[in-house]
């Protein structure tokens, strides 16, 4: 083997590794191996598949394009892959959904766009394009949520909303310990959240602390959203008012008197100016008519 | 054949005095009746006679009683739709951050836009526009909706009320009032105002449409149009069209007075006057002291290059 030869096999080595590397990282996302194998427990079946086709529409069309129609938005960096592509179908569930709830790359998350349910739609929707596909269920029973019960109460001292979390499982009364606790301030366009997510703890408590300065309405008041999402009992919520907001009353932007606004509300100085000037005006004309009549009248 | 003759005679006498007669009677009647209708009528047209001008701008005299009263719906009317879109929403503040670091120039909130409003193509409530300050520095995409100010010097300038300004601080125009001077589109230093020179792109389609201020459809040859932040879609509590159509959450929309924005991709909220403060968020030309309700935050930490279409033209913007 020359040295030129062992140079060549060097730079494709190089070449080879390099086009591997650059594979890898346009790979940005990795699911932990728990997300990896997570189910859906919505049965996939035609109405969930036109259901998650119409919401697909909505949301993913406008830059994944149409399944197998290649009709991406190319102007992407990755360009956004074709769902039906055997890449892609060659994701479990569970990474697909983590994609969904998490973004990846360019992707924003659609965790509180659509919401679990809606995802697995979609899904659905894209499993109907991998012929070899067998659908694996969740163990989780939906029925369960109903056992659950949300109590939030807030903590003046402290300024913080305090949730429990219980079951009322058929061996009595007990906590549910390391559910996933979200709490939100529902606003006009959206819920805005409150810290991040906590879990609860041995007790089945979990403690936010709350914002002093958030506009309330005219009292102060403000609907908090509490959400709970456990692996057994999947995900349950409540709302309910609390007077800890800022009390926020503030005036329509055009109450007051302005020249960009409209006639019945011109400042008062236009008016002013306006009206004498013009009251002006007939009074000189009245005095000249008033002369010219005299001239008329004098008998020269 | 004499008394044939003389018989015809005898009977014609008589008949022609006869036919005098009745003629002469018929003439005073009928003249007679034509004077008096001809008085009667000539009173009426002062009295019971009215002058209307007909759709086709004809100038037309019919008689007071004829009059039809045509009863209109509220629709109809107008009046609900253009007092609603002038009352605008109580209690609220409308805000819109646009994050220029995500822009990608994907183009469709300007899609959203002319479809929600019956655009052409050519025609932009919202536009992106291509952003390069100086030679050296980076170029960037920049959305460009009306600013929404709270100083608006183009309803200054309107002589009829036509723009104006609502409580919720959305700037609207009435296409029922306006005249077409285009004032406003002179005083607006952003640009954001377009007049309809050709007959709109619907305009056959929604010629029976009921005017609804709040989306400005139908649009109306010879008048203004303008960017309403989705006006009808806020009443019911979604964002505007360009806010929810764009894929790279490009956009935040909400309620100052609440204090939180909702980017428009991933429904996530924000505290508004947070987000601002620490990206740096600022209006467009401020010292003109318009109060805009638009904000950007600068196009810092891009994860997206310039499009390489688009360098060659900016490339020549400087160097050609």
């Amino acid at each position: 083997m020359t040295t030129n030869q062992k140079y060549n096999q060097f730079i494709a080595f190089l070449i080879f590794s390099f086009v591997i590397n650059a594979s890898l990282s346009s790979r940005n996302w990795k699911a932990p191996d728990d997300q990896k194998d997570k189910n859906s427990y919505i049965k996939f079946d035609a109405s969930t598949a036109a259901q998650g086709e119409a919401i697909y529409n909505a949301n993913c069309a406008s830059c994944h394009g149409n399944p197998g129609k290649n009709n991406a938005l190319k102007s992407l960096n990755p360009i956004p892959p074709d769902l039906s592509s055997t890449a892609s179908q060659s994701l479990t569930d569970g990474e697909l959904i983590y994609i969904l709830n998490n973004g990846a790359g360019l992707m924003p998350s659609f965790k509180n766009s659509l919401g679990e349910e809606k995802e697995w739609m979609v899904i659905s929707y894209l499993r109907g394009f991998n012929k070899n596909y067998i659908q694996e269920l969740s163990k989780f029973d939906p029925a369960k949520s109903k056992l659950v019960k949300l109590v939030s109460s807030f903590d003046k001292a402290s300024n913080s909303i305090i949730v429990n979390a219980t079951a009322d499982e058929k061996n009595g009364k007990i906590a549910i310990v390391g559910a996933e606790i979200s709490v939100f301030v529902k606003r006009y366009f959206g819920n805005f959240q409150i810290e991040k997510a906590l879990k609860t703890d041995a007790s089945g408590l979990a403690k936010f602390s709350f914002p002093t300065d958030l506009p309330g309405n005219k009292n102060g008041d403000l609907e908090v959203l509490v959400k709970l999402y456990d692996e057994n009992y999947g995900e349950v919520q409540v709302t309910k008012t609390y007077s800890i907001g800022v009390p926020t009353d503030k005036p329509g932007l055009n109450e007051d008197r302005a020249i960009w606004n409209t006639l019945v509300k011109a400042p008062l100085w236009i008016i002013g100016l306006y009206a004498t000037g013009l009251i002006s005006f007939l009074l000189l004309l009245a005095f000249l008519l008033n002369n010219l009549r005299g001239i008329f009248n004098s008998k020269v | 054949m004499s008394e044939q003759s003389k018989k015809p005679n005898d009977k014609s006498r008589r008949d022609f005095l006869q036919n005098i007669g009745m003629a002469g009677v018929g003439t005073l009647l009928g003249g007679a009746a034509v004077w008096a209708g001809f008085n009667y009528d000539s009173k009426k047209t002062a009295k019971q006679r009215i002058k209307v001008l007909t759709a086709e701008n004809k100038l037309v005299e019919i008689e007071k009683d004829a009059i039809l009263d045509i009863e209109k719906s509220p629709a109809q009317q107008l009046t609900y739709l253009q007092q609603r879109g002038r009352d605008g929403l109580e209690g609220k503040r409308f805000v819109m951050v646009i994050d220029l670091s995500k822009c990608q120039n994907a183009r469709k909130c300007m899609q959203a836009c002319q479809e929600a409003h019956h655009l052409r193509p050519e025609q932009h409530h919202i536009n992106v526009l291509k952003m390069q300050e100086t030679a050296t520095t980076q170029p960037y995409y920049m959305p460009k909706p009306c600013q929404h100010c709270d100083n608006p010097p183009c309803t200054a300038v309107c002589p009829v009320d036509a723009t104006f300004k609502r409580q919720d601080g959305i700037v609207l125009i009435d296409n029922e009032r306006c005249i077409g001077c285009r004032f406003c589109m002179a005083a607006c230093p952003y640009s954001a105002r377009l007049f309809h020179w050709q007959e709109p792109l619907f305009s056959e389609q929604d010629k029976d449409l009921v005017y609804d201020v709040e989306q400005n459809v139908p649009q109306r040859r010879g008048t203004i149009s303008k960017c309403l932040f989705s006006a009808d879609k806020l009443r019911e509590g979604k964002q505007p069209s360009c806010v929810s159509a764009c894929p790279n959450g490009v956009y935040y929309f909400g309620d100052e007075n609440e204090d939180v924005v909702t980017n428009g991709t991933t429904k996530e909220s924000f505290r508004f006057r947070k987000l601002l403060a620490d990206n740096g968020g600022y209006t467009l030309m401020p010292e003109l002291g318009t109060k805009p309700r638009v904000y950007y935050l600068p196009p810092k930490g891009k994860t997206s290059p310039f499009q390489e279409k688009d360098k060659e033209e900016a490339a020549e913007h400087f160097h050609g």
